[in-house]
């Protein structure tokens, strides 16, 4: 069985590194991952710096052939099916390495090929994406005391706040924007649909609506990730959940007072 | 104040269910993984719900809740072959404060600043809260895999 070479190792392993950090992993797993890629390809001597906006990997052969490769992170979205379908599929290459040692290139196309599949791939069609931001926000009305047709409201906003940042996401717009746009949105459709239907609380059809976008991955990964002693990925993951609570802040305070002011 | 274990608490439950089912599914987790995440979320609001009525202590009741529902994710997690930081994820988010952060916003635009300062504070403290109880779980974790690994 031939040995895959060092260029070619070093790419699938930072397409792997890639895959996983866009959809929200923790620094400690992109690492771990990608070394475990090199590791079953037969390039036991790897190292990586990982932060959340890019991966730095270099990679030896043992003599004196060193590849070193920066691939720079620009868009991420929340996708944990990804993460763990891309754990599953390195795992299983670690169970491979038992039978034949290291793995060839037959093995590495496979490889490649389910990484582009697991990449493309979308379980859910779109309006069951839609459908489930609608449930989310629904059931968190209703969890914080709202009423049955509040829960109908927060359902309908929580379905167009999911469609609207689909399309949102696909300006060159910054983290802190998205989250204020889409908080706006969501205070400017509860305050239309308000003047239609009396006797409703737009508190809890807000907060239902807010529950969606609060930044609960960027909290969690920020402390696992200074936990595991990333604390570069740490603190700049804690920054990112710090400026999406101010995004979201901004957006429904600004878009409150610009309803008051309007005298409605 | 509502009693413990009634159909109210059951209620809340499974709402909470039904959201974290909701979260889980617009992020791509797919299969048996959304029932376990969504149960998660459950078992977070609602033991929440208990300890609050018994100990009367928002964030003691805040750390418990995140303390359980982290154990329930490790353990669980890695029976169904799934990172741990993927379960965390979706079971902390009933008890991330999105509802004092809007009472916040609110309180400070409609100038009582008092009011608004108030649930800033409780904003930042239970985020704080939550960030020690996954810290707390996660490092006894890596501590009982390493012990375990050395003998």
């Amino acid at each position: 069985m031939n040995k895959i070479s060092l260029q070619e190792c070093s790419k699938l392993a930072l397409e792997t590194g890639r895959i996983i950090l866009q959809s929200g992993g923790t620094t400690n797993r992109v690492e771990l991952m990608m070394h475990k890629v090199c590791q079953g390809f037969g390039f036991e001597d790897s190292e990586s710096f990982v932060t959340p906006t890019g991966i730095f990997l270099s990679l030896s052969d043992g003599d004196e052939q060193i590849s070193t490769r920066i691939k720079r992170i620009e868009q991420r979205r929340i996708d944990l099916g990804k993460i763990t379908q891309v754990s599953k599929l390195v795992n299983a290459l670690q169970a491979d390495i038992h039978n034949s040692r290291p793995l060839g290139e037959t093995r590495s196309r496979d490889f490649y090929q389910e990484l582009v599949r697991i990449d493309r791939e979308n379980p859910y069609p779109t309006w069951v994406i839609n459908l489930s931001g609608g449930a989310t926000s629904g059931f968190f009305c209703l969890l914080f005391g709202g009423s049955w047709i509040e829960f109908a409201i927060a359902f309908l906003i929580g379905c167009l706040i999911s469609l609207s940042l689909k399309y949102i996401s696909k300006l060159p717009v910054n983290n802190f924007l998205l989250n204020a746009l889409a908080s706006a949105l969501i205070v400017l459709l509860a305050k239309t649909i308000d003047t239609w239907i009396p006797n409703i609380r737009l508190d809890n059809i807000i907060i239902g609506g807010i529950m969606i976008l609060v930044p609960g991955l960027a909290l969690t990964n920020a402390i696992r990730d200074t936990m595991s002693g990333d604390l570069v990925s740490g603190t700049a993951r804690g920054v990112e959940a710090l400026i999406i609570t101010i995004g979201i802040v901004a957006g429904s305070g600004a878009m409150l007072k610009v309803w008051d002011l309007l005298g409605y | 104040m509502m009693r413990p274990f009634d159909y109210l608490t059951l209620m809340q439950f499974a709402w909470a269910f039904l959201a974290i089912i909701g979260f889980s599914v617009r992020s791509n987790l797919k299969g048996i993984r959304v029932l376990f995440t969504g149960l998660g979320g459950g078992l977070c609001w609602a033991s929440y719900l208990i300890i609050l009525y018994y100990t009367k202590s928002m964030l003691l009741s805040v750390f418990l809740a995140i303390i359980l529902v982290c154990i329930y994710s490790e353990v669980v997690a890695r029976k169904l072959l799934t990172p741990v930081s993927v379960f965390v994820i979706c079971v902390i988010i009933p008890l991330v404060p999105g509802r004092s952060l809007y009472y916040a916003m609110r309180a400070y635009i409609s100038g009582q600043s008092m009011q608004a300062s108030k649930y800033i504070f409780d904003t930042l403290m239970i985020s704080g809260t939550i960030a020690m109880a996954i810290a707390i779980v996660a490092s006894a974790t890596n501590l009982i895999l390493r012990l375990r690994h050395r003998f």
